[in-house]
């Protein structure tokens, strides 16, 4: 049973692909109210009408992080509900290991896309590169071809 | 794209009050850097150079860069692969 809290950046990197109802492969999908507002700060993606996911308010008042509002939220409500932090942030990712949050990014939604049979493997490598061709996540393209090969080399 | 690059070389020309062809003189030495540098860490990721060689040709930073992403790529592929 995965429940995952979204950060703004996977919801807006996988819709930028075309992609953003791969997060019907999570059991349970969490937006803080600070993530959907900064999402209403320029665009809902119109196709996460299509899932299901609960908006919740978060309590970051004992969270000391140095992250945006968005960051910090749904770090406050992957550590209250021990959920999966959804962020393409690295800095984030590292806040969300100091207090040993599992935490995983969009390359990680396609890939449990794939493993929950909502995609063919190639289509998930296909993705993996759009994802570093085409959209605002900043990642070296020679790591998403390491990242490809070791999903191609599995059973 | 061709039209939007065409105008955007106008736009940067006007800017900065320099002829277009020096822009665009620019633009091809950032742009063959960049190729550059996704060459260099291509290689190292792939285990074609080593650490020390990459750092000498691209920075520590960028190197860095690269290992905390990939390092961040085969966790999300493994969590993906068995969750």
């Amino acid at each position: 049973m995965i429940v995952a809290v979204a950060d703004t950046g996977p919801l807006i990197h996988l819709d930028e692909i075309g992609a953003i109802d791969l997060l019907s492969a999570v059991d349970g999908l969490v937006i803080p109210q600070t993530v959907y507002e900064e999402l209403e700060a320029g665009t809902v993606p119109p196709a996460l009408g299509n899932l299901e996911y609960e908006i919740v308010e978060a309590d970051t008042t004992e969270l000391a992080v140095d992250l945006d509002p968005g960051e910090t939220a749904a770090l406050a409500v992957a550590t209250e509900r021990s959920a999966v932090l959804l962020t393409d942030d690295l800095e984030a990712r590292d806040a969300a290991n100091n207090f040993s949050i599992e935490v995983h990014g969009s390359i990680g939604v396609i890939v449990l896309a794939y493993h929950r049979d909502q995609l063919t493997k190639s289509k998930a490598a296909e993705l993996m590169r759009t994802l570093q061709t085409e959209t605002s996540l900043f990642i070296t393209d020679a790591v998403v071809e390491q990242g490809i090969a070791l999903l191609e080399n599995s059973s | 794209m061709a039209t939007d690059l065409t105008e955007r070389v106008q736009e940067i020309a006007e800017a900065r009050d320099v002829a277009e062809s020096e822009i665009l003189e620019q633009a091809l030495e950032r742009g063959v850097e960049d190729l550059w540098i996704d060459l260099v860490l291509s290689r190292y990721v792939n285990d074609e150079i080593d650490r020390e060689t990459a750092i000498d040709l691209v920075g520590r930073d960028r190197v860095k860069r690269a290992e905390r992403e990939l390092q961040v790529v085969e966790d999300d592929v493994q969590w993906g692969l068995s969750a």
